[in-house]
């Protein structure tokens, strides 16, 4: 009996997470694909390849910068990103607003603020993500053929004939709200996979493990890093999270926690196997790890904070 | 599957997911899952899930559905791909649903360390002692150097019981999850209580306690510890997590 019960509360226990996580991120999933659905209706191919630079640093530095129009969290990016990507955004461009505008944006500025106040914290969290966001880009950028990376996308294949027709703005906004329903199905399966691990994790693996090494200049990296993937937290409010850690963890952790979480975390990583390649994939969680890891380690090495 | 039951099939979950979210809110429980800051954002999902789902069910009468190609591929038209997206729902409903217990203590820890915001911590300072949540005095510990200078002030919290291996025989914690954004980043934070009947109150069960503060350590860290002078059993408040 005693197993019984114990199994029958990691089970509540299990529930609660996963239903916890999937209700705070499917309203941002489904802005995510409403606002692709939108793109792909009303956005045509001319005025994207207008606003981003030809060479890859402009291009990769504007793509930073696009979270700034587009505040969307790491759920919704996603599928922004690829449709954005097929209206002609370069793989390095796409890469690097995939990277950086979960936390590049006007609510992570602003939590983030609330959280640490205006100051280094902030300064430096933006500025450590466009960084690491750019080069992850550039890097994707000698990839010389994108499709070797990318899925091909097959789904509404066709509807660029559609779109060619003036229709009415009612069918047009019809359009674009079925393109959405779809791509809320299609990543919506990522993410709930990456729901259900990242909630059995949490019910199973002790979280005391990861915070009993604060102190270490690398291994509190590591460790706040391995955290922010585990817990699969929303960008928009992770700020508020890593507040409690201030004290008793080094600030490069801290920083490595705000800048990493919200590139990849294990329902972000398994929503990029539906646009990217293996190949692709483990690209985009290796370096912005490697990255994240020498930047905080630095900070932690060469200075007094 | 056809084109026109999978649409069917997809307006269906579309509007399962709605009336899952709205009927959350409707009963409550949605905070059993969510900080209440998103109340908004949640109906006005649920709302976008409703309106998305009859679009899609009006549109299996148009001929022109943009994915309405026999060449289309067929992992859109997948039963299972269908199933996932219905899983939250399935299990919502099939599992019984209660907040996070201290059965979750066991893998996210009693944290000492409670989520501070700048603003926050002077507010808990602020507040008469006995109106302080579990959380206020967490913060108002870690906010001040000096935590000698809440000796002797009366509190009275709601909290649940939990004993905590590194207690004495005669103590429990009462404790709350703290919650920033929904229980994912939950973390259990709790206050020492010294009463002679600790044994008798069952962990998970809610209790009133007031008492008299004075200081005590976790693992060298300083935590508030209440010498109890009353202890009621309570039940469980609508809204069980505290929102720093």
């Amino acid at each position: 009996m005693e197993i019984l019960t114990r199994l029958f509360d990691s089970l509540s226990t299990f529930t609660t997470i996963f239903l916890g996580i999937f209700i705070e991120a499917a309203p941002f999933l489904l802005l995510g694909t409403l606002a692709s659905g939108f793109v792909e209706v009303f956005f045509d191919k001319d005025s994207l390849t207008r606003i981003i630079p030809r060479n890859a640093v402009g291009g990769a530095v504007v793509g930073s910068l696009l979270g700034l129009f587009f505040p969307v969290c790491e759920c919704g990016v996603v599928p922004l990103t690829r449709r954005l990507m097929k209206k002609g955004m370069p793989l390095s461009v796409g890469v690097t607003f995939l990277m950086a505008a979960p936390a590049f944006n006007p609510i992570v500025i602003a939590s983030t603020a609330a959280a640490f106040g205006v100051g280094r914290v902030l300064f430096l969290r933006m500025i450590l993500t466009a960084i690491i966001a750019i080069i992850t880009g550039l890097i994707f950028s000698l990839q010389k053929n994108p499709q070797e990376l990318l899925l091909p996308i097959e789904m509404d294949a066709h509807e660029e004939t559609q779109t060619q027709i003036v229709a009415p703005w009612t069918e047009r906004v019809r359009q674009a709200l079925i393109i959405a329903a779809d791509e809320f199905f299609e990543m919506g399966r990522y993410l709930i996979f990456g729901t259900v691990i990242a909630a059995g994790m949490q019910t199973l693996v002790p979280q005391a493990l990861m915070l009993s090494v604060a102190s270490g200049p690398v291994i509190s990296v590591l460790a706040l890093m391995a955290l922010a993937i585990v817990l699969s937290i929303c960008s928009t409010v992770d700020a508020f999270i890593a507040l409690s850690f201030v004290g008793t963890f080094t600030t490069g952790s801290i920083l490595a926690f705000l800048v990493f979480g919200p590139m990849v975390d294990i329902k972000s990583a398994i929503m990029f196997m539906g646009v990217f390649r293996k190949r692709g994939v483990t690209y985009l969680v290796l370096l912005p790890f490697v990255l994240t890891v020498l930047v905080t380690v630095f900070i932690n090495l060469n200075t007094t904070w | 599957m056809r084109l026109k039951s999978y649409r069917a099939f997809q307006a269906l979950i579309l509007a399962a997911i709605g009336i899952f979210l709205l009927e959350k809110i409707w009963s409550g429980t949605l905070f059993w899952y969510i900080n209440q800051r998103y109340l908004i954002l949640i109906f006005a999902a649920g709302v976008a899930f409703l309106a998305l789902a009859q679009t899609i069910l009006a549109s299996r009468q148009k001929k022109h559905d943009h994915a309405d190609h026999d060449h289309h591929h067929e992992q859109t038209y997948s039963r299972w791909g269908l199933v996932i997206i219905a899983l939250p729902v399935i299990l919502g409903v099939v599992i019984p649903q209660r907040p996070l217990g201290t059965a979750a203590i066991a893998n996210k820890g009693m944290n000492t360390n409670a989520p501070l915001t700048v603003n926050g911590s002077a507010t808990s300072l602020e507040l008469a002692s006995t109106d302080r949540t579990v959380l206020d005095w967490i913060r108002a510990y870690n906010y001040e150097s000096d935590v000698t200078k809440f000796d002797g002030q009366k509190a009275n919290v709601i909290g649940f019981v939990y004993h905590d291996s590194r207690l004495a025989k005669d103590e429990f914690l009462v404790g709350r999850f703290a919650l920033s954004c929904c229980v994912a980043d939950a973390t259990a934070i709790g206050m020492i209580v010294k009463s002679e009947k600790s044994a008798s109150y069952a962990d998970n069960s809610w209790v009133r306690v007031a008492g008299t503060v004075s200081a005590a350590e976790i693992d060298g860290k300083k935590i508030p510890s209440i010498t109890a002078e009353e202890i009621d059993k309570v039940s469980e408040p609508e809204q069980p997590y505290l929102y720093p």
